[in-house]
């Protein structure tokens, strides 16, 4: 695949990607421009069609409107096994009546390829994976994890120009999908292909991806790293599907009090100046919460209901005085106990406001 | 063959490189790929079943309305054999010996075939013994039944006379013109009991224990359990077996010629005998011999069509 | 007080114990009663052949074949055409079943797994006719067959039964249970459909495609109504149409009609008890799974 290596621009390009079944609209004007060796997250709730995006890229269903490029062709109407790439299925869809190696072997010898050929690529990846020892057994007597890993060794035998991946830690117990996870990491650092993860689970798109594309209902919601997306939601969806536990919400107005901007809503706050006056929801994560002396002009007043001691970290449930839930975090170490009162004060570079329609609002200087 | 044999060089990227007409051609030709690819499955099978099947049903709504002979010529006369059923030589006997016959034979089926089902679910060692010996007769082409039973109901050696007369009573004449039939419906038992007696052990395997052991700690007598928790839960596998054990009834010929060679008389001549001798016997109506033809395919789609009504209304659609 | 108790308890356990081997005693009297009246009349008929014509008429009736007398069988294998029934009737059996378990598989991969216009009509349509039997039809059945002067041939017994669109709907049924992203799988590694059809997706219905081939083999194996006027010759008689014609023409032979009916059943017979335990089984599994 010379020139695929050779290929500079974007690995794929999603242009005005749309699906649907009948009357319903399942994605929406997808536009993307994926780079070569990148870790893509595709994240979001089920039904935001994350899935049928892996699909449609992988050639196993067809778009209704729109494009797909990768390595710069035109890849709409090329058969699933033209478009050099591989996908890791949630079910892992291995042969059940053929062995490990064949399984592994398998996509190379309908190519073409030699035998030994093959046999030394299935025992590399078999190696690499440490499947060695299970080569000649049938995928109903491997663990699940082990299966995982068989359908993981057949994408990489093909070294594809591009892996794709259906939610394949969904169906292992905690402890393994963490194990996992960060070997797959370790594989892509050293395979170093473009990587397509489809996921609902924001822990694992956030550990894992350079970048995130997060959707909802068939529409992109924002494209950024996990950073960016962390610290600049470009939406309320955003801000509370990423970041656990979710962001503080509240809602209200922002009104022009003679000249000053003043938000009102279940607490008052000064606003700078630059901003439209209007029903805004204004948003501060539980870590970014301050605990301070009662007594200043910005501060809240807060009971706590409840104390929640997760390791290093303590989380406070409290209800404020105005009678609206609120979570902070403080350190584990943290003195805090049911019914204790406390005062809460909000950094402002910490804020991020949202207008009615729920996109966030620049304000200035953040951080 | 990947991406450089299957596509030219690109164009300027980021835009979309192919207008929507050209993209509805393409679109267009992947979609007639898919769907040859699915005729061509199809296909084989589909040609047999319209050739052999469908065109054979059109062909007999299309002879019931004419009248003549095979192999001659055929004239057209609309709905007249069918008004003319009653007096159809025959036809009138015809139907109602299978009608009885059928009512004889499938409630007897159903009912012996749940009491053994019932046996069978419950037995603990030896099942599969029973289950090949019962389903055996099953296994027996109906001419060979026929002919085991023209035996065992002969008047002077038979077994069923010679058992008659061990016990002290008279032989009777089994295929005279009064048991005839009942013989015939009581032998179509004989054979078919196997088949739907393991159609209801599985049924009855299948359902939930969890029922039936608190059934037990409630102290229920295994009447009770019968009444209203196997029967109810059964329902639906019993009334398909009623419609279809009526159906297959209803084509009952093989028996009916080798055992009285439709007789006495007409006693034990069926539908299809009838139809039949209409066909291929003395009298070469190919209208009528269609016309009762038809009168038997429509009862057996009606009798379909309630089946998938009542099964499609439980379980909402396939 | 506890010690009386449990007393009674040993006491009730050894009453229950005792009461579940009386009634699996009586379920075992039940159906050995049931299996001995079904299967009674085999031994019967097997005694008849194995005597003369003058045996067969005595009274008391001799329940051992001594004297054991073979001429019925003889006569059954060297003066009928008999063996040549048997010949056709197996080999039309397997051709049938062979050819349909490739025709049904591949149509019920197509009902399955590939869209197409018109798929629901045509399954709609199998629904509908499946019970149509072949004897409802005779009439057209054998005009078409005599037009396409198919009459008196081996085709004339093996295309017609094909028609039967229960071994697709049951083809359909097993593949729809696969699963799903096998396919997807397949046509990624670069399968064409019909590579997945015969690598992956015919391999797994193993099961399936058993019951298919024992529920047609059993079927034409005991076919009459078909056979009876699609063939007239004596050369491709089977054996349903054959053995009536015995019992129509000889007069009240016993002895060779007992014959022929034991000897007819020696091929299913050892067809089905080498397969007894997996298809009793499979075919349950089948009708649970349902």
């Amino acid at each position: 695949m010379t020139s695929t290596d050779a290929y500079k621009g974007p690995a794929i390009e999603l242009i005005e990607v749309a699906k649907h079944y009948g009357k319903t609209m399942v994605l929406d004007g997808v536009n993307l421009d994926i780079a070569p060796g990148e870790f893509i997250a595709l994240l979001g709730p089920s039904g935001c069609g994350k899935s049928t995006l892996l699909k449609l890229i992988a050639g196993l269903d067809e778009l209704s409107a729109g494009e797909i490029h990768i390595a710069g062709r035109l890849a709409n109407y090329l058969k699933p096994s033209d478009r050099d790439v591989a996908m890791v299925f949630q079910n892992y869809a291995l042969y059940p009546h053929m062995t490990v190696a064949e399984n592994l072997g398998f996509p190379l010898k309908m190519g073409g390829v030699d035998r030994d050929v093959v046999r030394g690529k299935v025992e590399a990846a078999a190696s690499l994976l440490q499947l060695s020892a299970q080569l000649d057994r049938f995928p109903d007597q491997l663990s699940g994890g082990q299966r995982q890993r068989v359908a993981l060794g057949r994408a990489i035998v093909r070294e594809p120009y591009v892996f794709l991946m259906d939610e394949p830690l969904s169906n292992l117990d905690a402890l393994l999908r963490v194990e996992m996870r960060t070997e797959l990491v370790r594989l892509h650092k050293r395979v170093g292909r473009t990587t397509i993860y489809v996921t609902h689970d924001q822990v694992e798109a956030m550990t894992m991806a350079n970048r995130i594309v997060l959707m909802k209902s068939g529409v992109i919601q924002q494209v950024g790293t996990p950073a960016e997306i962390y610290a600049m939601p470009a939406n309320i969806f955003v801000a509370t599907f990423v970041g656990s536990p979710p962001m503080n919400l509240f809602s209200g107005r922002i009104e022009n009090e003679g000249g000053r901007l003043l938000f009102r809503g279940p607490f008052e706050l000064a606003v700078p100046p630059g901003f439209t006056p209007g029903p805004v929801t204004i948003g501060i994560r539980p870590e970014h919460v301050a605990l301070c002396n009662g007594g200043e002009k910005s501060s809240l007043a807060a009971m706590i209901d409840a104390v929640e001691r997760v390791g290093p970290d303590s989380y406070l449930r409290t209800t404020t005085a105005q009678g609206i839930a609120l979570t902070a975090r403080v350190e584990g170490s943290a003195k805090a106990r049911e019914g204790d009162q406390i005062a809460v004060r909000f950094p402002l570079a910490h804020l991020r406001l949202f207008d009615a329609a729920g996109n966030r609002v620049p304000m200035g200087e953040e951080s | 063959m990947g991406l450089d044999a299957a596509t030219g060089a690109g164009v300027p990227l980021g835009r979309l490189r192919l207008s929507a007409e050209e993209h509805r051609r393409l679109r267009h030709q992947a979609r007639l790929r898919r769907e040859l690819t699915g005729w061509l499955f199809l296909a084989p099978m589909f040609a047999c079943f319209v050739i052999f099947l469908v065109l054979p049903v059109i062909g007999t709504v299309w002879w019931s309305l004419r009248s003549g002979g095979l192999g001659g010529e055929t004239k057209f006369i609309g709905f007249r054999n069918f008004t003319d059923l009653p007096d159809t030589v025959g036809a009138g006997t015809a139907i109602t010996n299978t009608l009885v016959f059928a009512l004889i034979s499938v409630p007897l089926i159903l009912i012996g075939a749940l009491a053994i089902a019932l046996l069978l679910a419950r037995i603990e060692r030896g099942g599969s013994i029973y289950r090949f010996l019962i389903y055996f007769p099953v296994l027996v082409p109906g001419v060979v039944a026929a002919l085991i039973w023209l035996f065992m109901t002969n008047v002077d050696f038979g077994l069923f006379n010679e058992v008659a007369r061990a016990l002290g009573g008279k032989p009777v004449v089994w295929l005279g013109a009064d048991h005839a039939l009942t013989v015939l419906a009581i032998l179509d038992v004989w054979r078919n009991v196997g088949y739907w007696a393991l159609f209801f052990v599985a049924a009855i395997i299948g359902l939930p224990k969890e029922l039936y052991q608190a059934a037990d700690l409630d102290g229920a007598s295994a009447l009770a359990r019968l009444r209203y928790l196997t029967l109810p839960l059964l329902r639906r596998m019993i009334f398909f077996a009623v419609v279809v054990a009526t159906i297959w009834g209803l084509q009952v010929f093989d028996t009916a010629l080798v055992l009285t060679n439709g007789g006495p008389g007409t006693a034990t001549t069926t539908v299809i005998y009838r139809v039949w001798l209409y066909m291929f016997g003395a009298t070469n109506k190919i209208g009528v011999a269609s016309a009762i033809s038809l009168v038997l395919i429509i009862a057996i789609l009606l009798l379909t069509l309630v089946q998938m009504r009542l099964l499609r209304g439980r379980r909402g659609g396939d | 007080m506890v010690a009386t108790i449990q007393l009674d308890a040993a006491q009730h356990a050894r009453k229950r114990v005792r009461s579940r081997r009386q009634r699996e005693f009586a379920r075992h009297l039940a159906l050995g009663l049931i299996a001995f009246i079904l299967v009674a009349p085999f031994y019967y008929v097997l005694l008849a052949s194995l005597k003369d014509s003058t045996e067969i008429f005595s009274y008391p009736p001799k329940l051992l074949p001594i004297p054991l007398y073979l001429g019925n069988y003889r006569d059954l294998l060297w003066d009928t055409g008999f063996l040549r029934w048997m010949f056709n009737t197996l080999f039309v059996a397997t051709s049938v079943t062979v050819i349909k378990v490739f025709l049904d598989s591949m149509a019920g991969f197509a009902l399955a797994k590939i869209d197409f216009t018109g798929k629901r009509i045509v399954f709609m349509l199998m629904l509908i006719l499946l019970m149509v039997p072949i004897g409802a039809l005779i009439v057209p059945l054998w005009s078409l067959v005599s037009t396409l002067g198919l009459i008196n041939t081996y085709l004339a017994l093996i295309l017609p039964p094909l028609a039967n669109p229960l071994g697709a709907i049951l083809m359909r049924q097993f593949i729809l249970g696969l699963p799903r992203d096998l396919e997807n799988a397949a046509r990624l590694d670069g399968l064409s459909e019909f590579a997945i059809y015969w690598r992956i997706v015919l391999p797994l219905i193993k099961p399936g495609l058993v019951v298919l081939a024992v529920i047609t083999f059993t079927d034409q194996f005991m076919s009459f109504t078909w056979p009876l006027i699609a063939t007239t010759s004596d050369e491709l008689q089977v054996l349903t149409v054959g053995i009536a014609a015995l019992r129509a023409h000889g007069g009240a032979n016993y002895g060779l009609w007992s014959a022929s009916a034991i000897m007819s059943l020696v091929p299913i017979g050892i067809f089905f008890f080498v397969l007894q335990r997996q298809f009793l089984a499979r075919s349950l599994a089948g009708a649970l799974k349902q």
